[in-house]
């Protein structure tokens, strides 16, 4: 009886370790430099928040490409989840603002790589917020 | 803004803020990793442009 008890205590343990890490990892997610909030990292949270928030800024203003899956062109698949990758902004963008890019305008190119490199980098994010949750990182 | 130059500083500078950050926790290592990031890719494309120099270049380009 008194494992079994021992036994449960660990398993509350581990549950809302559990759960502290996947809300501080969705947390990463949606927001940029969010999760490293919620750990406590306040500082690289604001840095982490200004870099990727620029990135998408800029590619915004240079009208590139917020990526979306399109028919019989499997690669826009990697591109569209490596730009969901930035969360809120992206749906926001996408969804709320209406936003597709120019692909006429002269920064497009440029622009595209921006945004896509914004996700990816929050992507990064999420995982250094796994590591930190889990005392893998300081 | 417009100008491939500029974009591209600005790109290898956010990239290395981000991963200095990422990597190293303390500062000194930090400000270390950020120029190595940024000088390697500003030094590097501004390298790789001109080995590419005696290449003919392509149809002209929309930037100003």
């Amino acid at each position: 009886m008194s494992d079994l008890e021992v036994g449960s205590t660990s398993e509350q343990t581990e549950i809302a370790l559990s759960g502290r890490t996947i809300a501080a990892m969705s947390a990463a997610w949606l927001m940029p430099g969010c999760g490293h909030l919620m750990l406590g990292k306040k500082s690289r949270a604001l840095v982490f928040f200004l870099t990727v928030m620029t990135a998408i800024a800029v590619g915004c203003l240079l009208e590139g490409n917020l990526h979306r899956i399109l028919p019989n062109q499997p690669l826009t698949l990697l591109a569209t989840l490596g730009s969901m990758g930035s969360g809120i902004p992206y749906f926001a963008l996408r969804f709320v603002a209406g936003y597709q890019g120019n692909v006429i305008a002269p920064g497009y190119e440029y622009g595209s790589a921006f945004l896509l490199t914004a996700g990816l980098m929050n992507l990064l994010l999420v995982l250094d917020v796994y590591d930190i949750a889990r005392g893998r990182k300081s | 803004m417009l100008s491939h130059a500029f974009l591209m500083t600005l790109y290898a500078f956010l990239v290395s803020v981000f991963f200095a950050f990422l990597w190293k926790r303390q500062r000194r290592e930090q400000i270390r990793l950020f120029l190595q990031l940024f000088l390697g890719m500003v030094l590097g494309a501004i390298a790789l442009a001109w080995l590419m120099y005696p290449f003919p270049s392509g149809p002209p380009t929309p930037f100003p």
